[in-house]
């Protein structure tokens, strides 16, 4: 099988994209046009980044402006960009859609036109692959948080996309999980778009986006952007600004 | 499609849970179980066919051999005991009720009530009364009588259909699909 | 996801699932045609019979799953007590227990999965409304989402309680349902992100 790699043929191009919701401009004007292979998209809670991420991801389409993803419309192209994109929500319980570990692994492979039989082995062959046959078969609720978040992170993997979009994904998730899921991380082939609001784990990325109030701050190399919203949020942290009704 | 679909398997499993929680006792010493006002919240809720595809979705489970029913019931037995004519009118229940909500203009609470009232309890007895009557084998009105016993818990219920739609309602504007002019696809 | 199915194997376990509901549907039938109560008598110890073929274990699990009848068993005797016709009420109790008995059988005795196998069939003439494996994927949601909402409910109970001396009662219903509908959105979005429900 071909090792899906990032190259600018699948960029993601956003042009003049805008989303409203429930009468809200959650995102504004957004002109985009991601190549790199390693993005972090950073802002703060309600700044508009996890509608961004459903956004390039077709799960959302925008009220003006286009969306293309490898020139195509991810909203409308939904076989398509199972090749081309993957998301790893931020709770692995909102991800999960099966009651066993193998018809969750299973599912996107048979989605993508593979035969039920065939998608079997290539689950079995996976979890041999790493360990885990003994997973086969059992109940998702029996496992941790940090092995449902591994489970989701393979389905996604067995697809075999050529980007991945990552929603917070060290959320809620102890020190060496998130180590070892760092090392998972930098040795993927594939594109990563990381959604966070944590400096710390854009370290060492390509290109930030800064996101503010559904609009780009900043867009640069992490050496540039990072120290900026860092200031800018401990500035922010010595106002009350809570008290602003958001709405 | 895939919003539908969700929702309707999210509702057939919360009717499921509520049947798993010990049931209420209220201050008069009537037992309630949660169960039947998840039925009823399915059509104030998600609208009357969404709402009466959970109820169905839920009842196919059972039917397949999960003891979801209250009291941990379950299987095929259910559906030919005395109590299958409730079952029968679930799905139907949830429907009138949902349909109520969705063809009134009342306040939430209002419609969720009279819903409940006209679905829950003036529906679902059409059917369960009928049920018991071809099971026991009694006369119309001789089961009536055995299923006014549970007429005074079921009043009861459906005010409190009306006061959670209106609790759902008022915690997240938008949330009552049933309320919506243009249901998604 | 804990099931009705009985872990005691028994021959009955062996037999597939769509013959066993098809004589099962046919006895129900059946039943409800007969009126002399030796027949019934006669087709309520058959049915006894093959649940102590798996064992007393097996056949007191089977009494245990009828014990929610015992109230319509009451009122049928003591109505029939006043009425003086008790032969009319023996033939109605009888009925009633052959009939959930047999069909409580069938399901201590097929496995779930066999279940469902014999519903995707039974659904087959419906594919142009009902594709199978929408019904299929509606299932698996169910299973999956009924062990996450029980905790979600357990959870809410704890945060009620951590705040309050009462019991929650049914005012915890209006944050499961919310809970639900959250859920509903989320992994609609998940779906979507894998293929659609298709």
């Amino acid at each position: 099988m071909i090792r899906p790699v990032a190259s600018s043929s699948d960029a993601i191009v956003l042009t003049g994209a805008g989303v409203t919701l429930t009468g809200r401009r959650v995102l504004q004007d957004m002109s985009l046009t991601l190549s790199e292979r390693r993005i972090g998209i950073i802002g703060r809670n309600g700044s508009g980044k996890s509608t961004l991420l459903r956004l390039m991801a077709g799960l959302i389409a925008p009220d003006r402006g286009q969306v293309r993803v490898a020139g195509l419309d991810p909203a409308q192209a939904r076989k398509e960009m199972l090749a081309e994109l993957g998301i790893l929500f931020q709770n692995p319980d909102h991800q999960i859609l099966f009651p066993t570990v193998d018809e969750e692994l299973a599912f996107g492979l048979i989605q993508m036109g593979q035969s039920r039989s065939a998608a079997q082995a290539r689950v079995a062959q996976h979890l041999a692959l790493h360990g885990r046959s003994h997973w086969q078969g059992i109940s998702v609720a029996t496992l941790s948080q940090g092995q449902r978040h591994w489970l989701c992170l393979q389905a996604v993997l067995l697809m075999e996309p050529r980007t991945i979009l990552l929603d917070e994904p060290f959320a809620g998730l102890d020190l060496p999980t998130q180590h070892r899921l760092a090392r998972t991380f930098a040795g993927l082939p594939q594109r990563l778009i990381t959604i966070t609001h944590d400096p710390a784990t854009l370290r060492g990325v390509d290109r930030v986006l800064w996101l503010e109030a559904g609009q780009i701050a900043a867009d640069g190399p992490p050496e540039a952007v990072l120290p900026r919203f860092e200031a800018e949020m401990i500035r922010l942290g010595g106002l009350d600004a809570d008290a602003d009704l958001a709405r | 499609m895939e919003r539908s679909l969700t929702h309707i398997a999210l509702f057939a499993a919360l009717i499921a849970v509520l049947g798993l929680v010990p049931r209420v006792d209220l201050a008069t010493g009537v037992p309630i179980t949660a169960q039947s006002l998840g039925i009823m919240l399915c059509g104030t809720v998600l609208g009357a066919k969404r709402g009466a595809l959970a109820v169905l979705l839920f009842l196919l489970l059972v039917a397949l051999g999960l003891p979801l029913l209250s009291g941990g019931r379950g299987g095929l037995g259910v559906f030919v005991g005395p109590s299958a004519g409730f079952l029968v009118g679930f799905p139907v229940a949830a429907f009138v009720a949902g349909w109520v909500m969705q063809r009134t203009t009342l306040p939430p609470f209002w419609a969720a009530a009279c819903g409940a009232v006209i679905g829950g309890i003036g529906v679902l007895y059409i059917f369960g009364i009928s049920g018991m009557a071809l099971v026991l084998d009694k006369s119309l009105s001789e089961a009536a009588l055995l299923g006014l016993a549970f007429l005074p818990g079921d009043l009861i219920k459906a005010v409190l259909a009306g006061l959670l739609t209106l609790a759902i309602a008022r915690a997240r504007p938008g949330a009552l699909l049933s309320r919506r002019d243009a249901p998604a696809a | 996801m804990l099931t009705l199915t009985s872990p005691v194997e028994t021959a009955l376990h062996r037999l597939r699932a769509g013959p066993k509901l098809a004589v099962l549907a046919g006895f129900t039938f059946a039943l409800f045609w007969i009126s002399a109560p030796l027949w019934l008598g006669f087709a309520l110890v058959a049915v006894g019979g093959l649940y102590l073929r798996g064992g007393v274990q097996f056949f007191r699990h089977g009494v245990a799953m009828l014990r929610p009848l015992w109230p319509f068993v009451a009122v049928v005797g003591l109505w029939h007590l006043w009425t003086e016709d008790l032969a009319a009420g023996g033939v109605i109790v009888l009925r009633m227990l052959a009939a959930v008995a047999a069909a409580n059988l069938v399901t201590m005795t097929t496995r779930l999965s066999d279940m469902i196998a014999v519903l995707e069939r039974l659904a087959r003439p419906l594919a142009p409304v009902l594709p199978p494996r929408r019904l299929a994927l509606a299932i698996a949601l169910v299973i999956r989402f009924i062990p996450v909402l029980t905790e979600r409910m357990a959870h809410l109970a704890q945060a009620w309680r951590a705040r309050s001396g009462r019991r929650p009662g049914w005012r915890l219903i209006a944050p499961a349902a919310l809970a639900a509908l959250d859920d509903a959105e989320q992994v609609a979005n998940a779906l979507r992100a894998r293929g659609g429900a298709g």
